[in-house]
């Protein structure tokens, strides 16, 4: 795993450069690090990203505080960091700037899903800014069901290949999104 | 209400106005589209009159509106004429925008658009588009420099309708005491990123398409808001991250390398942005003069300059100095040794990208990453550096933990307001020790009566802190002219509908200017008065308050574990004195006070 982790990251600085692929190219290359993705990330860990408290407050209301699920979102560290690093090493096997972002239905709730990890570009095919959950696209719902990766092609020039993530028992726990976007908007989200 | 702005005309018709009258209003009666004053600021006697006299210290600003009134539709033309040269008096005049908010079906003026000295347009105003409008108000900004002789000196404003001809004398008192140029409390103006600008000015952003990020005009946008709040007396800061730790390509050089290779490789979209600014070359063609910046948000976060892959090995500390270290020996070679450069952590982790709080932070295993980074920044910074780094946060559940937890570490907060109103020894712990203090807020709405702006600059000097932010100031809304919401989170406005590439101020911008002067002087007078004697007198007049109303009972909520706190957790609320009792006129009453103590000066 070391090892592997150590190309990646020494191969970056030749693998981020920018580069003017076509859409097909791009789905390609990111079909090609989804499929790293399911063999890298761990799913026992996302399990534990969001903390119990923090999955109780998740679906709360209360029409005296509409921020109370999102003022105790919280998440264990070690496995929030982990996670998180390993998307950010995919992310630099893409040949152009791409996020990996890590989402997760749900706990007894299948029906939404949420992101649970983003990164620095920013980029979603599927994220509304700010959701802490929402409901799921079919798109995900055919990776958790299937194990399939499906390729999206998202607004403004974004595609997207969303690829399964496995616990030790074989089931699938979560999925990640590889993206890219044929122009990058390099304001957007700066906020 | 507009039944009482129609009858306000025909009074004013049988006293005598004529087709074309000029008239005037002290700034804090603010004018309605017929002829009236806005029910927010109305009280007994208040009318508009056909002259007025305006009270001023040297290096200052004094204000009043203008209302041209014409009972019937047509042309007219306006022309304000200037003070004797030697007075060195200057004039600035605007138009004031009538905003139609639909909540209360009226109209209020807010907006200010730059016009000439000598303006000529038509009632109705045909951009305006307020059904049978009588009256258009100006807004008139007379500056007093420091070296105008006191005294007294009048011009002439006239009003040319249907050939009549009405005018206004307007007299300007100078009294001999001087503004000092450092304000006694600081009014932050924030804003989040640059994408909005597009939709904002679409008549620079079209034509350059792609380039527009860019170009000189670009450029020349971001340092107009920096001028226009400078000129006012305030502070604009404007975030060039994201809560993933996106950094705009113009708020943070371009970065090259990794780990111990990890360096700045070009400075120059940097540079651009902020060298006006930090020279204060940018405000050169203002009546303050050319200062640098006082305070500015570094691009530093999670993910910058330290890429977050590292976070917790030695390639994050290595990307982390190298690169604050280069920031802190450009900034001395380029001399920005005036602004603080702010350390400050905005993520929240409910945006998914980092797992712990910047901004707000609740959660007690979240403080030690602002340990570490302040670390980092001990071992960035030579200690004999001229150049200000500062570590602010902003904080508002865990205030108390977070004062003692950062003592040290934390020299800038930004405090919730109410979270402080009732921790009067946080604030003062926190000012004993020599930090900088702020509360944070959002604007009052035009809706409110004129005073209600100046509350949020009085109660930082009455609290002994150093400043207040408007949140957000720069988001007026889809459609601020016709469908406004009341501004809340607006003091400046674009003005690009009116051909102006740039931001336009606003009355409660220029409201609040006037206040935060009048405390720059009033706090001078501390050198020969005890401050709590200034500060007990200024409360006295303004709101009839002794300064223990200034602080609220501590709330039962303020107890709980800050886990267990919701937003619905009740406060102990301010009295109406702060609120729907306040007058329009009650920062009168200060500056009068303020004006008392300044004719004692020779």
């Amino acid at each position: 795993m070391r090892g592997i982790i150590a190309f990646l990251v020494a191969a970056s600085p030749l693998l981020v450069g920018q580069t003017q692929l076509s859409a097909e190219a791009r789905a390609q290359e990111l079909d090609r690090v989804a499929k790293a993705a399911t063999a890298m990330v761990d799913g026992d860990v996302c399990l534990h990203i969001q903390t119990k408290r923090s999955i109780e407050f998740l679906q709360k209301k209360d029409p005296r505080d509409p921020w109370i699920a999102s003022d105790n979102f919280d998440v264990d560290h070690p496995a929030f960091i982990q996670t998180k690093k390993t998307l950010m090493r995919l992310a630099r096997l893409c040949p152009e700037a791409c996020d990996a972002n890590l989402w997760m239905p749900l706990e007894g709730n299948p029906e939404p899903v949420q992101v649970l990890i983003r990164n620095v570009y920013e980029m979603s095919s599927f994220w509304n800014w700010g959701n802490l959950h929402q409901p799921m696209p079919d798109e995900m719902k055919r990776v958790l069901t299937t194990g399939e990766r499906v390729t999206f092609r998202g607004k403004r020039g974004m595609i997207s290949v969303l690829a399964p993530v496995y616990d030790s028992l074989g089931n699938i726990v979560a999925l990640v999104e590889v993206v890219s976007q044929e122009r990058r908007d390099l304001q957007e989200n700066v906020k | 209400m507009l039944f009482l702005s129609r009858l306000a005309i025909t009074l004013m018709a049988a006293l005598g106005c004529s087709a074309g009258d000029l008239l005037t209003l002290p700034e804090h009666f603010r004018p309605d589209p017929f002829g009236g004053i806005v029910e927010a600021d109305r009280s007994p006697g208040a009318a508009p009159a056909r002259t007025i006299v305006m009270e001023g210290a040297r290096a200052s600003f004094v204000s009043c509106h203008l209302l041209a009134i014409m009972t019937q539709p047509g042309d007219y033309s306006l022309d304000v004429g200037s003070f004797p040269a030697a007075s060195g008096l200057q004039v600035d005049l605007y138009r004031e925008w009538f905003h139609y908010l639909p909540a209360t079906k009226n109209y209020y003026p807010d907006a200010l658009v730059p016009i000439a000295a000598q303006y000529r347009s038509k009632l109705p105003d045909p951009d305006n588009r307020v059904a049978n409008q009588t009256a258009q108000a100006f807004w008139l900004d007379v500056w007093i420099p420091s070296g105008t002789a006191p005294g007294t000196y009048r011009l002439k404003a006239a009003l040319n309708a249907d050939g009549k001809l009405s005018t206004v004398p307007i007299e300007v008192k100078v009294l001999a005491a001087l503004v000092p140029a450092e304000d006694a409390v600081a009014m932050d103006h924030n804003t989040y990123g640059t994408s909005w600008l597009v939709t904002d000015y679409p008549s620079l952003s079209k034509p350059a398409g792609d380039a527009f990020f860019a170009s000189d005009r670009y450029f020349e946008l971001i340092q107009a808001y920096h001028k226009v709040l400078y000129e006012n007396r305030g502070v604009f800061h404007q975030l060039g991250y994201g809560h993933g730790g996106k950094v705009g390509p113009e708020f943070a050089p371009r970065l090259e390398g990794t780990g111990k290779s990890r360096h700045v490789a070009d400075w120059s979209m940097y540079d651009r942005h902020f060298g006006p600014l930090f020279d204060g070359t940018a405000f050169a063609k203002t009546h303050l003069g050319p200062r640098p910046t006082k305070l500015v948000y570094l691009p530093i976060n999670p993910e910058w300059p330290a890429s977050f892959l590292w976070w917790g090995e030695p390639g994050y500390e290595k990307e982390f100095l190298n690169v604050v270290g280069e920031m802190e020996r450009h900034f001395r070679e380029k001399g920005w040794t005036n602004t603080r450069f702010e350390m400050f952590f905005n993520h929240k982790k409910r945006y998914k990208a980092f797992p712990w709080d910047g901004d707000e932070a609740r959660f007690p295993n979240d403080t030690a990453y602002m340990l570490e980074y302040k670390r980092l920044l001990q071992l960035a910074v030579p200690p004999d550096s001229p150049v200000k780094f500062v570590f602010r946060t902003d904080s508002s559940w865990t205030l108390d933990r977070q004062a003692k937890d950062l003592a040290g570490v934390v020299n800038f907060w930004v405090c919730g307001q109410g979270e402080l109103a009732y921790q009067p020894e946080v604030a003062r712990a926190l000012k004993e020790r020599g930090d900088t203090v702020w509360t944070y807020g959002a604007s009052p709405l035009v809706t409110e009566p004129a005073s209600h702006i100046a509350l949020q600059a009085l109660r930082p000097w009455i609290w002994g802190i150093d400043g207040f932010v408007h949140w957000m100031a720069t988001d007026a809304g889809p459609d601020p002219w016709f469908n406004f919401a009341g501004g809340a989170e607006a003091l400046v406005y674009s003005g690009d509908r009116f051909g102006v590439g740039a931001p336009i101020p606003s009355v409660r911008l220029k409201l609040q200017r006037n206040a935060v002067q009048d405390i720059a002087l009033l706090n001078e007078f501390r050198k020969t008065h005890p401050v709590e004697q200034l500060r007990a007198e200024a409360a006295r007049r303004f709101n009839g308050t002794e300064l223990k109303d200034w602080w609220s009972p501590r709330p039962a909520y303020a107890d709980k574990d800050p886990l267990d706190r919701t937003n619905a957790d009740e406060g102990v609320p301010e009295g109406p004195k702060f609120h729907e009792a306040l007058d329009a006129g009650a920062w009168q009453r200060v500056r009068t006070y303020v004006f008392d103590l300044a004719r004692e000066v020779k």
